[in-house]
């Protein structure tokens, strides 16, 4: 049974983006890592952080894909969860920096030292080892989203006002980790990572790895979203997003499911986070940004929402851009980022992959006219 | 070494009369060449200055003073502003005042002129802190008999707030010749201030403390602990309950005070606010460039301050004024622009705005920077709001005042637009049922237009109003935005009404968490307890009344 | 016309077409330095300044010929105020864009997010601004103020020439006012102050409603002793506070706020009518009467083609990291990291206040502490002038740190020796 909760995921699109993503994850790492510098197909490490970074922030959007495009939740706190799952990712990594620090303390961190904390404060327990950091990358972000949805979904909060309460949730969560007293490091954040599980983080073997992993968990976390909206539940999802009313009506729990795909959406983020912070090498409250939420909203606006692989495009593209404007432009990007933004949302207003699929829609409706396939009137690929 | 240090022993006892012994002693040591032969000539002691050092210069102030000359008054204002000069070759000290490239001088003690010196002949005469004090105390004792009102009045103030043995025989001459009552109460609290530092029997000083009582505030307390380590033990008792019955009536007014302070901020917030109340509240369009029309307006106040400071510079007192509906048509004008050419094709997908307007937020910002610059420009306070008055305990800015009046303003004349005007009346019909206005014959994409118009235009002059009391900056709208949402949304989306309650709950909210919690957890609860209250009331503070069941 | 003629102007001829191949092949061959400042978002306030400064400083030198032969060409990128994106940035600077060096960064957490990058690519940053030590990196020089190069002189000017015995530290929350503040308590605290006329109190970033702060600062300062406000408030915050200051009626007379972040390019936003005597503590004021900075300042003008363009401490400490790596490149005789980090220590380089700044073992550098009072004009009027401080990257005070020291020379070669226990490496265990 679960084997065909996940065979269905398999559809086309889906399985070309997964086989895309398990053949970066394997090709960019050797390439790194076996080709000499010289080779024009050698990919030099600071791209493929770079390419990391970016599968990081697909996955961040393919959560929010998750909530926005299939059960009609506009989060603009996401990078919450993102943060959290990072900040849990960066207590491991700080925890293993041990008495390398410049003070050479052997248990707290440099910037306890020096501002003269005396012992760890009680959250930090148990971050010294990888496989409890692992699961609070999945539990923290869980059970604020828990928390969070369980209130604002049973007193039935919905459309703008839930979007501006989840704005008000980072940008709390951004005031509080900004305090020095909150023991995270402040506006510094945490940095200056040394290894991950042993292996340094400096190096191209665990960068690869990294990469690797990066590659396969969002291609994991592709077919699970997929599985989710395929399935029964998913079509209830859907139900949810378009006449809310309706089916709690018809006798389903709404804000359970809600509270289901919130929570799952945020462990994803989580886990984004997660993979984010040992590549950049550093996460600070500058993460929490409303700015930065609203960014990934646009990620998946620009790639199409409701498709799932859309939002990973777009932010593999978006994120692009912004590499590539800022270094060749940069006191100009701001105008083109700006600019495309305007330009999707008035001529691609399914983003690309929609605009795309549609068109494919059209011609091959035209060419099966007299068949019409479509019992609900609309075309299929605008899911 | 050993001068200096009698020297800064002498600061130090700054109330004691032992004072004059200290300065007397430093007199000697530290200048004898150039004024002990003349103490008392108001010249040779000018003339010193022009080579003494800070802590030099301030005892030969202090000698100023007690020649009790009132010539040399001009010579001390030009001094404390910065405006005394030697001259290189003779070292002769001058008033001198910037005249196109040089500048020309005035001698210090006749005011007679001196001719001009270009800017390479001559030094200025540096000042500090410490000086500024001992000038203003000096100043004080010195005009204390001028035949002006006001300069009497200062001239105790003065005195007030620095008290010396000195001065109080001066102030009892003053006050025996004193004939305005304002005049003659504070001179007798500037009395009683230098009393309790003086040498006087208990009895007098036990009036002087009931005196400062009922001077009352915060630098009452201050001046009576000053005094408390060297007064006499029997008047602990006195000083005690003064200083408790101060902070009594203080406590009172620090409660007043704060939801002032409460009522400000929530006014700033409603300022911010009531634009997007407008474009967001009733035309539904999560506008994210609400911040950059309110960056907008500001810009406008700084073009059209710039203007008037280059071109009318007697005109800078109105320039508030004039900026007030240049801004609206400039912000008014892109709101139009932005409507027109994005956000008509977006009606019914109000998501899709966001992104359209965060964009357009992300161009203007940029626009801005390239025009401007990316540093803060200076827009200055016209003399009317700058500056504050005493309202019983408290202290009342003025600009804050006009802020919290103007946003009152615009807020009633929205509301009378909205409910009494035919165009409100159009804006309500479209918003409330777009189709049945349209088949009534208005013409809703224009009845759109200038709705958002309307709002940016307002958006606009709440930035002229923030102009006053922020950064004007490029990153000037994206503080506001998110507190702007708030507002809106804690309000209740669609209600004017909800909007200002909103503004004004949440602002003295903050203001009486803030000493209690500090800033940053204030702030941090504020919004906690805002996503608490969504979950209880899920449409705001005033929701539409309806019955749709998805609204 | 003789032969001799014609042939002197063939040679002349073919010296010239030389020298101008030669020319050609330099304009191709140059030398690239980073230049990474944000130029968009919260913090492209303060670090365009920088920006343009870089460039100026690249075009002068190659004016004077460039370093080594080769021309300089400056690789200017955004990070766009984004901490992660600083990091990615400096590592495409060093790996993709090859430069020899980068001048940039402004907050402590830019500089936080890269360092790991410049040491595991072993390239070198110049840090221009003051910041809280507690740092010492191979890889990078710092020519901004420690603390003891910028807090310390001014708190004992206040204490001494002002007679402050009560003390406001007021700052937003973030790192550099922390560390600064804990180190000033001790310091008070070891001058005799006690706690109790201490207050330290913390605010948000870019913070606008000042109100009951500043009445807290007005009744904290009247018990009756003498009160000063030490600001670490950061940019943005501070043009309310003034102004809110201004209109509270708080004069530098009754209680002086001494800031260490505001400079003039801050106050161009405000009225400084109010705020004469108010205090600041630098390495340069624009108003320091010297031929070296008033040469700066002509060109600085030239440059950007506006005369009214004011200079600033973090243009100083630029203008001193750029040609302490031009004289150490020069002595070294390549742009390779290694050995322009061993020529690089001992460099003395003018400052613009007239005198020498010499890059120290420990990466700082040497420098004059100034105390300005603010002017009408926006200007600051120089009230004290300290001998040259070294900078001091371990703080005396801290009492993790009172033990460390940094000497990147060699055989030491360490950026946290600890004196006590004689090994590197800090508390050591």
């Amino acid at each position: 049974m679960i084997t065909s909760f996940f065979l269905r995921a398999l559809e086309g699109r889906i399985v070309a983006m997964v086989a895309v993503l398990l053949g970066f994850a394997v090709l960019v790492p050797m390439s790194n890592l076996l080709l000499g510098p010289d080779n024009p197909l050698h990919v030099p490490t600071y791209v493929m952080s770079l390419l990391g970074k970016y599968l990081c922030y697909a996955l961040l959007a393919l959560a929010l894909d998750l909530v926005w495009g299939y059960c009609g939740i506009l989060s603009l706190g996401h990078g919450a969860f993102f943060s959290l799952g990072g900040y849990a990712m960066g207590m491991y990594l700080m925890r293993q920096i041990g008495s390398r620090g410049v003070y050479g303390d052997p248990i707290l961190p440099d910037f306890m030292v020096f501002l003269n904390w005396k012992q760890l404060p009680w959250f930090w327990y148990g971050f010294d080892m990888f496989w409890f950091a692992a699961l609070m990358v999945l539990v923290v972000p869980g059970l604020l989203a828990f928390v969070f949805g369980w209130f604002a979904f049973r007193s039935r909060v919905n459309g703008v006002y839930l979007s501006i309460i989840t704005q008000a949730m980072t940008y709390a969560l951004l005031l509080a980790f900004f305090r020095n007293d909150m023991g995270f490091g402040g506006n510094n954040g945490l940095t200056d990572y040394k290894d991950i599980l042993g292996f340094s983080v400096q190096s191209d073997g665990t960068r690869s790895v990294l990469f690797a992993l990066s590659a396969i968990m969002l291609a994991l976390c592709l077919i699970l979203a997929s599985a989710i909206v395929r399935s029964k539940f998913g079509k209830v999802l859907l139900g949810v997003r378009d006449a809310e009313s309706r089916v709690r009506f018809l006798g389903f729990r709404v804000e359970n499911i809600k509270l289901f795909t919130f929570v799952v959406s945020a462990m994803m983020a989580g886990i984004a986070g997660a993979l984010f912070v040992p590549q950049v090498g550093i996460i600070n409250p500058g993460e929490f940004a409303p700015a930065n939420s609203i960014e990934v909203v646009i990620w998946t606006a620009v790639g199409g929402r409701s498709t799932l692989i859309g939002p990973i495009i777009g932010a593999v593209l978006v994120n692009g851009g912004k590499t590539i404007f800022t270094g060749v432009f940069p006191e100009f990007w701001l105008f083109a980022l700006g600019g495309l933004f305007v330009l999707v949302t008035l001529f691609l207003p399914k983003g690309i992959v929609g605009t795309v699929a549609q068109a494919l829609a059209k011609r091959r409706a035209a060419q099966a006219a007299e068949t019409p396939t479509h019992l609900n009137g609309k075309p299929q690929a605008a899911e | 070494m050993k001068m200096s240090a009698i020297l800064l022993k002498g600061r130090r006892m700054y109330l004691r009369p032992v004072r004059i012994l200290a300065i007397l002693l430093g007199l000697i040591l530290g200048f004898a060449t150039a004024a002990s032969s003349a103490a008392d000539d108001p010249a040779a002691l000018i003339k010193a200055l022009g080579t003494a050092n800070f802590e030099q210069a301030e005892a030969i102030i202090a000698d100023l003073g007690k020649t009790g000359d009132t010539r040399i008054v001009p010579a001390l204002e030009a001094f404390a502003a910065g405006d005394l000069y030697v001259r290189k070759s003779d070292s002769q000290v001058f008033i001198a005042k910037a005249a196109g490239s040089g500048f020309t001088l005035i001698d210090p003690v006749t005011g007679a002129s001196a001719g001009e010196a270009p800017k390479s002949a001559i030094t200025k005469i540096k000042i500090n802190n410490s000086l500024r004090r001992a000038i203003s105390s000096a100043q004080g004792g010195l005009t204390l008999l001028s035949p002006d009102k006001v300069v009497r009045l200062q001239a105790a103030d003065s005195v007030l707030k620095s008290p010396s043995a000195e001065n109080l025989e001066l102030l009892e001459a003053a006050l025996a010749k004193e004939t305005d009552r304002a005049v003659k109460l504070r001179m007798e609290q500037a009395r009683a201030v230098s009393l309790l530092s003086s040498d006087r029997p208990v009895d007098q000083k036990r009036a002087a403390i009931a005196t400062l009582q009922s001077l009352g505030g915060r630098d009452a307390i201050g001046i009576l602990m000053t005094a408390a380590p060297t007064l006499d033990p029997a008047l602990k008792g006195d000083l005690d309950a003064a200083i408790k019955k101060i902070e009594g009536t203080l406590a009172l007014w620090d409660a007043a005070q704060n939801i002032w302070y409460g009522l400000s901020l929530g006014s700033v917030l409603l300022l911010a606010a009531i634009g997007l109340s407008i474009t967001f509240g009733v035309m539904g369009i999560i506008n994210m460039a609400h911040g950059e029309m309110v960056m907008l307006g500001a810009y406008s106040t700084f073009v059209v301050q710039e203007i008037i400071r280059t071109k009318f510079p007697g005109a800078f007192d109105y320039s508030l004024a004039i900026a007030l509906p240049v801004a609206f048509v400039v912000t008014g004008a892109a709101g139009l622009i932005i409507e027109r050419g994005v956000i008509r094709f977006l009606y019914g997908r109000p998501l899709e705005t966001l992104l359209a307007t965060w964009g357009v937020s992300l161009v203007l910002q940029q626009l801005v920077r390239s025009i401007f610059g990316p540093t803060n420009r200076e827009v200055g306070n016209p003399s009317w709001m700058s500056g504050s008055f005493p309202l019983g305990g408290m202290q009342v800015t003025w600009n804050r005042m006009w802020i919290v009046l103007f946003s009152l303003t615009i807020f009633l004349g929205l509301l009378l637009l909205m409910k009494r005007s035919f165009f409100g009346l159009m804006m309500r019909a479209v918003t409330q049922n777009r189709r049945m206005a349209s088949s009534m014959g208005i013409r809703t994409p224009w009845v759109d237009a200038f709705t958002f118009a309307l709002g940016s235009g307002i958006a606009g002059i709440a930035g002229v109003a923030l102009s006053q009391i922020d950064n004007v900056s490029p990153n000037l709208g994206q503080s506001y935005i998110i507190d702007s949402f708030m507002v809106v949304v804690f309000g209740g989306v669609g209600n004017l009404w909800g909007t200002l309650v909103g503004a004004l709950t949440l602002g003295v909210l903050n203001k009486f968490l803030e000493p209690w919690v500090g800033a940053v957890l204030g702030k941090i609860l504020v919004l906690v307890l805002i996503i608490l209250f969504i979950q209880k009331r899920p449409r705001g503070l005033f929701a539409l009344k309806g019955r749709a069941i998805e609204a | 016309m003789t032969i001799k003629a014609r042939i002197g102007g063939a040679m002349l001829a073919a010296i010239m077409s030389a020298t101008a191949l030669q020319g050609a092949f330099a304009a191709e061959d140059t030398i690239k330095i980073g230049v990474l400042h944000s130029l968009s978002g919260t913090m492209a306030i303060s670090e365009t300044t920088l920006k343009d400064v870089m460039l100026m400083l690249v075009a002068e030198q190659n004016k004077k010929g460039g370093v080594l032969g080769k021309k300089l060409e400056a690789v200017v990128v955004d990070p766009a105020s984004n901490w992660p994106l600083f990091a990615e940035k400096a590592r495409e600077l060093i790996s993709k864009d090859k430069v020899a060096a980068v001048f940039g960064c402004w907050t402590s957490s830019s500089r936080k997010s890269v360092l790991p990058v410049f040491e595991e690519l072993n390239s070198l940053l110049f840090y221009p601004v003051q910041y809280e030590g507690e740092e010492s990196s191979r890889n990078i020089i710092y020519t901004g103020a420690a603390p003891n190069q910028q807090a310390i002189p001014a708190v004992d000017y206040l204490m001494n020439s002002e007679g402050v015995q009560r003390w406001v530290l007021e700052g937003t929350d973030y790192v550099y006012p922390q560390t600064t503040n804990k180190i000033l308590k001790a310091y008070l605290m070891s001058k005799g102050v006690k706690e109790a006329d201490i207050m330290i109190n913390y605010t948000p970033f870019g913070f606008s409603d000042w109100q009951t702060e500043v009445s807290k600062i007005k009744s904290f300062g009247s018990a009756g002793k003498k009160t000063a406000v030490v600001s670490t408030i950061n940019g943005d915050a501070n043009v309310p506070f003034y102004k809110e200051l201004g209109n509270q009626g708080i004069k530098a007379q009754d209680i002086p706020v001494v800031a260490f972040s505001v400079g003039e390019e801050e106050l161009a936003g405000i009225d400084t009518k109010p705020l004469v005597g108010h205090l600041a503590a630098w390495n340069y004021f624009q108003s320091v009467d010297a031929p070296v900075n008033a040469e700066f300042i002509k060109t600085w003008h030239a440059f950007t083609k506006n005369d009214k363009r004011v200079t600033n401490d973090p243009m100083e400490a630029a203008y001193i990291g750029f040609n302490a790596w031009v004289k150490a490149v020069e002595a070294a005789g390549t742009t390779d990291t290694d050995k322009v980090i061993d020529s690089i220590v001992g460099v003395s380089v003018p400052n613009l206040s007239g005198g020498y700044s010499t890059v120290m073992p420990n990466h700082h550098i040497t420098k004059p502490v100034l105390i300005g009072e603010i002017q009408a004009n926006g200007q600051f009027d120089i009230v004290q002038q300290t001998p040259q401080v070294v900078g001091d990257e371990w703080s005396d005070y801290l009492p993790d740190s009172k033990d460390l020291i940094s000497d990147w020379r060699k055989p030491m070669s360490c950026g946290n020796f600890n004196v006590k226990t004689g090994k590197c490496g800090g508390k050591g265990s």
